[in-house]
């Protein structure tokens, strides 16, 4: 009896041991192994940080070929100092793993289309098609011609692989106690780091600012209502002229030509006007947030109150945790650099140097082309180009699923690129094949252009080091000690001819291909203007007698002009006065379309709730400010207005026509077709479906009062802006209460905004840095640097960043000597 | 006072353990304990010192940091509050440990009747 009991309790034992130390998926939510993830030595519990230094006085590591020291500022952000660049990019790695390890691998994941290893097929396969479009554009393909590009120069090669092996000797360490909180709570180990990744890392960022198009909606508009109306729709430049560069009859060059077609309209539609020809439905995958934007700009000595340039950035991108910038300083001989950097990505992206401080925001503009392929016959080996059958590249993509058989896909690559959609993709009810043309997929080598601009000493040197980036295109500000202020919008650009781009292509022609770029010195650039001061917030690049055809999914209208308006009513600029237009929440969207509106609303009968509405908005000062309630009931009008104006466009594959150009028709064209709203009997005007889309919004306040049992909508409780976690977990997201929205300067909407705020003052006694960006230093959820400048960005405070020198100053907190 | 001795021995070996092994070394050290100490309630001693020692830890940790993630944790795993995860956690070690102990304590029972 005693035998049966001991085997009995050792069976119960082992049993428990087994069952707390595997994974489960308990209804369809993976559960990790319990008894891991709960020992509170080393599971879950072991994550929560105590507060002060979390690394040790001293480390040796493996690699090194000399001293390396760290110095941790209050942010716990790294000053790193080398004896040589081989330590200084190795000890980048280390540190920036040590810090964010877990998001480098999960973005690089994402990017190449690996979540299924991680997270499954996920419901509905979500997850499956997600990493299936993604190799079907060809991320991993475009990085693997960026890689061969970097590992052509020897100094990239070296940056990048010293890089890589600083983030491994990382790896090394770990154990299951110091894995990150998210390897534990996924259940699974983090694989070595490759100089393909830190090429994905720039795919993925192309992606995000360089992959916007239109062209299959621009083809259905062309179709289903002819060229007329879809010029009045989608103009290529909307009559609002603010652009980044202005220097009429400014631009003395030559510029390439293309003596072929005049017209790049495909042929069959040159001549269709309006015919019943079938529209595309093709089920496109999402494209980033249109909101995502940036504002940058310089002033000059001229302006400022030191009379040193001031020059600001501010990017908006998606707000994340852990947060996609990574604070730091590199230091040694031959470079001193400081500013943001990606995790996963050697060097500073945004920053400066001891004597430069350079910005970016998105440079828009059309890099994207989609040609319909003909095929021989189904089995897809050959298509036609040139009137001649070609021999298409097969790739079979292999996709390692968690829990589950791996599940395999075929992507056909052409001569334009990789056939993003056909029969098995994009839910087609009448499959044609379409293959995508990118110019992130043609090889350059971006981390030259910051290895140099992170050596940078002057506007020559930021210029030559501008020659070697190619994509994602981007507004460039600059200004230096020295007293220069430049803009450049750099990158790889077609020339194309008038209409180019717009339309889906026929991809049997190889002339419907790009045939040439515009040289690097023809790019649209300015130096010291005479208004004292230059800018960029993604609106139309030049003015109208810049020589080459310029089109893009769309341009900013609103944040340029107000940027533009106050810096050229400001003098003796100081650091605040920039931080004050930064956090700008004047929405000159609002000031250019309310009162419109609300003459709308005259003679109308109001119900109670209509009437006070009224009232709120007309006694409105136009800022979208946290505790506004003008702004919640301007913004939920507008969200009323926009599907109710452009109902036509709904269950198509169509695009809206802009915020700008909507408020253009309203007001020039009242009685314009699209006005009417389909469904209804009566044909209605601007004017009625201003007034429908009010009553709308009331409603839907209303009802938005109710639940949430307030009294009133400020605007930072109905925006109810949050920055969610890499993997979407709703539990790990932080709520915040913010002023702010798309098309203001304080570009923060729900989940979009300013991703990292710097001011920089240029002065010859020494360059000074104010930053914030809303997250912190931190990846691990269980730090006191995780989120720590995220309340701070809010209240649009900024940080001074301590540019040091000297390892006994006082603002360094602790610090690490890295030895071999 | 066999049970105070049982209770101890088995939490202060499995925090030891527990600083350098997995957390399953538990089982294996409170097996240990339970062969070489025995009471009359080895089941509780060992359910009692690990979950006590697994609770204390737990909160040691949360209340040391200024993070909110036991919190977080505690709403993914579907559970109250992050006291209640505490709990959870002591739970689930005082098992392992109750059971780890009880199997010891058998073993060494057994092999006492056949001296007697």
């Amino acid at each position: 009896m005693r035998v049966f009991k001991f085997f009995l309790c050792l069976a119960i034992t082992a049993g428990l041991v087994y069952v707390l130390d595997r994974p489960w998926t308990i209804k369809n939510a993976a559960v990790p192994p319990v008894g891991r993830f709960l020992d509170p030595f080393q599971g879950f519990w072991a994550n929560l940080e105590a507060s002060g230094p979390q690394i040790p006085d001293a480390m040796p590591i493996p690699g090194l070929q000399d001293k390396v020291t760290v110095l941790f500022d209050s942010l716990a952000m790294p000053h790193i100092f080398a004896q040589n660049e081989e330590d200084l990019y190795f000890a980048q790695g280390y540190i920036t793993a040590h810090d964010r390890l877990w998001q480098m691998e999960f973005q690089t994941h994402a990017a190449a289309g690996r979540l299924t290893e991680i997270i499954g097929r996920g419901p509905g396969d979500a997850v499956l098609n997600y990493d299936r479009g993604q190799r079907r554009l060809g991320l991993a393909f475009g990085a693997e011609q960026t890689l061969k590009s970097l590992e052509s120069s020897p100094v990239t090669h070296k940056m990048v692989e010293k890089y890589t092996e600083g983030v491994n000797a990382y790896i090394q360490t770990l154990d299951y106690k110091t894995l990150p909180f998210e390897y534990k709570l996924l259940h699974y180990k983090p694989e070595p780091w490759t100089p393909l990744k830190c090429a994905l890392l720039l795919k993925s960022m192309a992606q995000t600012l360089n992959m916007r198009d239109k062209d299959m909606e621009m083809t259905n508009a062309l179709k289903m209502f002819g060229f007329d109306v879809l010029q009045a729709l989608y103009p290529d430049r909307e009559p609002v002229s603010d652009p980044i560069v202005d220097k009429p009859n400014g631009w003395k060059f030559k510029p390439v030509t293309l003596d072929t077609v005049p017209l790049a309209l495909p042929d069959e539609l040159i001549q269709l006007k309006k015919l019943p020809a079938e529209p595309i439905k093709v089920k496109k995958l999402p494209s980033s947030d249109p909101t995502t934007g940036s504002n940058n700009w310089a002033v000059s000595g001229s302006k400022t109150a030191t009379g040193s340039p001031l020059l600001c950035s501010d990017p908006h991108l998606g707000l994340n945790l852990p947060s996609l910038w990574y604070a730091l300083q590199l230091h040694a001989p031959g470079v001193n650099t400081m500013g943001a950097s990606l995790p996963g990505a050697p060097g500073v992206i945004i920053g400066c140097t001891d004597s430069i401080a350079w910005g970016v925001t998105n440079a828009q503009r059309d890099l994207v082309d989609w040609y319909q392929i003909s095929f021989q016959d189904n089995k897809h080996d050959k298509y036609l180009l040139d009137s001649q059958w070609v021999d298409t590249k097969r790739t079979i993509e292999k996709f390692v699923v968690k829990d589950g058989p791996a599940y395999y896909d075929t992507v056909l690559y052409t001569h334009w690129g990789p056939v993003t959609y056909d029969d098995t993709f994009g839910d087609q009810s009448n499959p044609k094949y379409y293959a995508f043309r990118w110019i992130s997929h043609d090889p350059s080598n971006e981390f030259l252009a910051f290895y140099k601009l992170n050596r940078a000493k002057n506007h020559g040197d930021y210029m030559e080091a501008l020659d070697h980036y190619e994509s994602p295109a981007q507004n460039f500000v600059f200004a230096s000690v020295a007293g220069d202020i430049a803009m450049r919008i750099q990158g790889k650009f077609p020339v194309r001819r008038q209409q180019e781009g717009k339309f889906l292509l026929d991809g049997s022609k190889s002339s419907n291909g790009w045939r040439a770029f515009i040289p690097n010195d023809q790019n649209i650039m300015d130096k010291n203007p005479a208004r004292g001061f230059v800018s960029s917030a993604n609106q139309y690049p030049a003015d109208g007698t810049y020589p080459y055809y310029i089109t893009a999914s769309s341009f900013e209208a609103y944040r340029n002009r107000r940027i533009n308006q106050t810096l050229a009513g400001l003098d003796h600029i100081r650091p605040e006065d920039m931080m004050k237009l930064q956090t700008d929440n004047f929405n000159l969207k609002a000031e250019e379309s309310l009162p419109y509106f609300l003459k709308a609303l005259d003679s109308a009968s109001l119900t109670p709730a209509e009437q006070k509405a009224r009232q709120i908005l007309a006694s409105w000062n136009h800022y979208n400010d946290k505790a506004s309630e003008g702004a919640s009931y301007y913004e939920a009008w507008w969200n009323s207005l926009m599907p109710l104006i452009w109902d036509e466009m709904a269950g198509h594959t169509l695009e809206n026509p802009t915020t700008f150009n909507t408020i253009y028709l309203l007001k020039e064209k009242p009685t314009f077709s699209f006005f009417d709203i389909v469904n209804t009997p009566e044909k209605e005007t601007a004017t009625e479906v201003i007034r429908k889309a009010f009553s709308q919004s009331v409603v839907l306040m209303e009802k938005w009062k109710n639940d949430h049992a307030h009294a009133t909508a400020s605007w930072g409780d109905y925006k109810d802006g949050y920055v969610g976690h890499l993997t979407r977990l709703e539990p790990l997201r932080v709520y915040v209460k913010a002023g702010g929205n798309r098309d203001i300067v304080n570009a923060h909407s729900r989940t979009h905004g300013p991703s990292w705020r710097m001011i920089v003052s240029l002065e010859t006694s020494g360059l000074k840095m104010w930053a914030v960006y809303p997250g912190g230093q931190s990846g691990n959820l269980g730090s006191a640097h995780y989120v720590d400048m995220l309340q701070p960005w809010v209240d649009g405070k900024y940080f001074p960043i301590p540019f040091l020198h000297d390892p006994r100053d006082p603002k360094v907190q602790y610090s690490t000597q890295l030895h071999p | 006072m066999k049970f105070v001795i049982q209770f101890f021995a088995i939490l202060v070996s499995a925090f030891i353990a527990q600083l350098f092994l997995p957390w399953y070394s538990l089982a294996v050290v409170a097996l240990a304990i339970g062969y070489f100490f025995k009471s009359n309630a080895n089941f509780l001693a060992g359910f009692l010192a690990i979950a006590l020692l697994w609770f204390l830890k737990a909160w040691w940790a949360d209340a040391h940091t200024v993070s909110d993630l036991s919190t977080r944790v505690a709403i993914i795993l579907m559970v109250k509050s992050k006291l209640v995860l505490m709990l959870v956690t002591a739970v689930i070690g005082g098992l392992v440990g109750g059971f780890a102990t009880l199997t010891g304590a058998l073993l060494k029972y057994k092999r006492k009747m056949r001296w007697y």
